[in-house]
């Protein structure tokens, strides 16, 4: 397909993740185009606000130009019958003009952390100019808008709920967001949040000392936006999203200007990347070109309405597995992403190389029933050192329901330590101590498993892998064995099982996809737990089964979906 | 055909009781097919025994430009295009799209030209 054909196809209305770009299309053309939506689709309706600011104490939601009349867009969706939530930029976004300031507040170009400007193409390579949050008449504009906008929601009793979010870009294995600047108006406002909170003056000699003051200052103003936005919106607020934008580093947008462009290759293993952190991502910045092939099979099938509901808890959180696929890992990490990320305890390289993304590194836990239910078979491993008491009491509680946990105690305070060993104490729990590379002790009570560690001694160990290939035999993980070529890439997701496939526990789909331009092989051992049910949809690609499991030939941009019922465990 | 540098320029500073001397640091270096490999270009700046390889930094303009040159030469292009950050910035700030956008380069890189190189004649690449 060429890329006029391939653009007549594109949809710059909604370019993904759901999403309604009101301003990309004529206003005479919104009902057709809301008509073409799914019904079973939940729109999301991000704001370019920018586009309704007339001036400071002015705004349009449709008084004077069409292309701005908010209520009109909210009657063709509700004559249609489209459920829909509105999204509030907190950040610059990267996919609006000016990142989506209005003209008259845009003054001072946002500068990133390398000293170039913030500047990315659109799906259309249009170039947007990020505008510096900093700068005192964007948080101005920005409160008149939300003051405009909360009496507009709130005159037409438009209850659908309010969502914000704040924009990033991932660079090197970090997600930088679009609000940090170091321009001058950030300078400016560093000064003047100096003198507030110092003002006797304050020494800047450390670099260390100052790096963390200016952290503390963009969190502040993060803070300041999100609140102002909470209580302007406060009866349809719902909270904010964290999103990475696909294609928006400065170093993608040097990349996208070139013939090649970014590889789906990369773009791939950038999607996988975010998977893994549990990061939310917006595709909407990629051109046709870009996100032809096997990307959007990757976005329909793992970031489509499943999974777009789950994010933003619109479905409801269901205890038991259902008929439905849905994302199955088998281990979460909680805290430690920095130290993940340099993999200094040789975590991450290990369980890439045995359960690839099978894991997740998660933020914080969500304790609750049915979080807990559904998660049961995942082995969950703490930083001990960034423990607070309350996580402390649910990591005790999970073990005592009979959850495998470890804890690296490593830098974890003296009063935990002590509490650990109260505890165990007080169960009477028996403890093995094991002297393998670091010191580690091992409880045991009834299915439950507490492994409290040292990961601090494994840093300077070239064989630490070894200690994480005896921790995860000792947990007896019940999963097929891959083995593939470099660059393939695999998912897993899970559903319950139906009335002609009881001899099974559960039903595991396995996702393969080849976004390189040469042949791969995939081959899985399915160790007498697993047995191939079907194939599915297999593209450039073709599988046949072996005495051992499932022998796998995939061509570039080849991609292929099994399924195994998992029996019984002996 | 060419290759494109843009690089930051820190002046001399007092640090902690340290002096830090100006330096030049290659934040991009690219080419039409991508950006070029960091270990590659740390090999390279080994042409320049001050440079400090690790993290792509020179301490004048003329040893970021031999270093340029040197990189030019293995990848057999004809030329180099540096621009400074300031200077990509002024560029960024007037480019509307893609096309504008890529004439920064053309508009305000400095042109360093690889002497070395010889454009391979039709027999040269059949026989190549």
């Amino acid at each position: 397909m060429t890329y006029e054909e391939n653009i007549k196809k594109f949809d710059v209305v909604r370019p993904g993740e759901q999403w309604f770009l009101y301003w990309n299309t004529s206003a005479a053309l919104w009902e057709t185009r809301i008509q073409e939506i799914p019904q079973n689709e939940i729109v999301f309706i991000p704001i370019y606000w920018g586009l309704h600011g007339v001036s400071l104490s002015e705004w349009d939601f449709g008084s004077t130009r069409p292309e701005c009349d908010l209520l009109r867009l909210v009657h063709l969706l509700t004559r249609y019958g489209r459920s829909f939530c509105w999204i509030i930029p907190l950040t610059p976004s990267p996919f609006l003009p000016n990142g989506g300031v209005p003209t008259f507040a845009a003054r001072s170009l946002s500068i990133s952390y390398d000293g170039v400007h913030l500047a990315v193409f659109d799906q259309e390579m249009n170039f947007n100019k990020m505008y510096s949050y900093f700068e005192p008449k964007v948080f101005q504009s920005f409160s008149q808008f939300l003051k405009g906008f909360g009496h507009f929601l709130s005159t037409n009793q438009i209850h659908a709920p309010v969502w914000g979010s704040e924009f990033y870009f991932y660079h090197n294995g970090r997600r930088y967001s679009f609000l940090e600047d170091h321009s001058i108006s950030f300078d400016q406002g560093f000064s003047r949040f100096l003198k507030k909170n110092n003002p006797l003056g304050v020494e800047l000699s450390d670099q260390l000392h100052e790096f963390s003051l200016k952290e503390n200052f963009q969190n502040e103003v993060a803070l300041l936006f999100e609140a102002t936005a909470e209580t302007a919106l406060a009866p349809f607020w719902k909270g904010s999203q964290k999103i990475t934008c696909l294609g928006s580093s400065p170093e993608e947008t040097i990349q996208r200007s070139l013939a090649g462009g970014k590889s789906q290759l990369d773009y791939t293993k950038d999607l996988f990347e975010h998977y893994v952190n549990s990061e939310w991502i917006s595709s909407v910045l990629l051109t046709p070109v870009e996100k032809k092939g096997l990307l959007t099979s990757i976005l329909k099938e793992h970031y489509g309405t499943f999974a777009i509901e789950k994010r933003y808890n619109l479905s409801p959180f269901k205890k038991n597995m259902s008929n439905e696929f849905s994302p199955y890992g088998v281990i979460d990490i909680f805290g430690g992403r920095r130290e993940l990320i340099n993999n200094k305890i040789g975590l991450t390289s290990y369980l890439d190389k045995f359960f690839p993304w099978l894991y997740q590194i998660q933020e914080r836990v969500d304790f609750t029933s049915e979080w807990i239910d559904s998660n049961q078979h995942k082995i969950k491993i703490f930083q001990g050192k960034e423990l607070d008491r309350t996580t402390f009491a649910q990591i005790l509680k999970l073990f005592l329901m009979g959850q495998k946990v470890l804890i690296n105690r490593s830098e974890m305070g003296e009063g935990f330590e002590k509490k650990i060993q109260i505890f165990l104490i007080e169960n009477n729990i028996k403890v093995q101590n094991v002297n393998f590379m670091t010191f580690t002790q091992v409880c045991e009570l009834g299915e439950g498993r507490l492994i409290l560690f040292e990961a601090n001694k494994l840093i300077e160990n070239n064989h630490k892998e070894k200690y994480w290939d005896h921790i995860f035999q000792y947990l007896h993980l019940t999963q097929p064995e891959i083995k593939m070529d470099q660059d393939v890439f695999t998912l897993w997701r899970i559903r319950a099982t139906s009335e002609d496939e009881l001899s099974y526990l559960d039903v595991r789909r396995l996702n393969i996809y080849n976004p390189t331009s040469y042949k791969k092989s995939v081959k899985i051992k399915t160790h007498k737990h697993f047995a191939l049910m079907k194939m599915i949809d297999p593209n450039r690609a073709n599988a046949k089964s072996t005495p051992e499991g499932v022998d796998i030939e995939i061509l570039p941009q080849g991609k292929i979906a099994l399924d195994f019922g998992h029996y019984e465990e002996s | 055909m060419s290759l494109n540098l843009i690089y930051h320029f820190q002046s001399s500073q007092n640090q902690n009781e340290h002096f830090m001397p100006p330096n030049y640091r290659v934040i991009y270096f690219f080419s039409e097919n991508g950006m070029l490999d960091r270990a590659f270009l740390q090999e390279m700046s080994k042409s320049v025994p001050d440079a400090d390889h690790m993290n792509l930094s020179f301490s004048n303009l003329e040893d970021l430009k031999v270093f340029a040159l040197r990189v030019c030469l293995d990848l057999a292009k004809k030329e180099v295009r540096l621009i400074s950050a300031q200077d990509y910035n002024i560029g960024i700030d007037g480019a509307t799209d893609q096309k504008s956008y890529k004439n920064i380069f053309d508009k305000y890189g400095e042109l360093a030209i690889n002497t070395s190189f010889k454009k391979k004649g039709l027999l040269s690449k059949l026989f190549s």
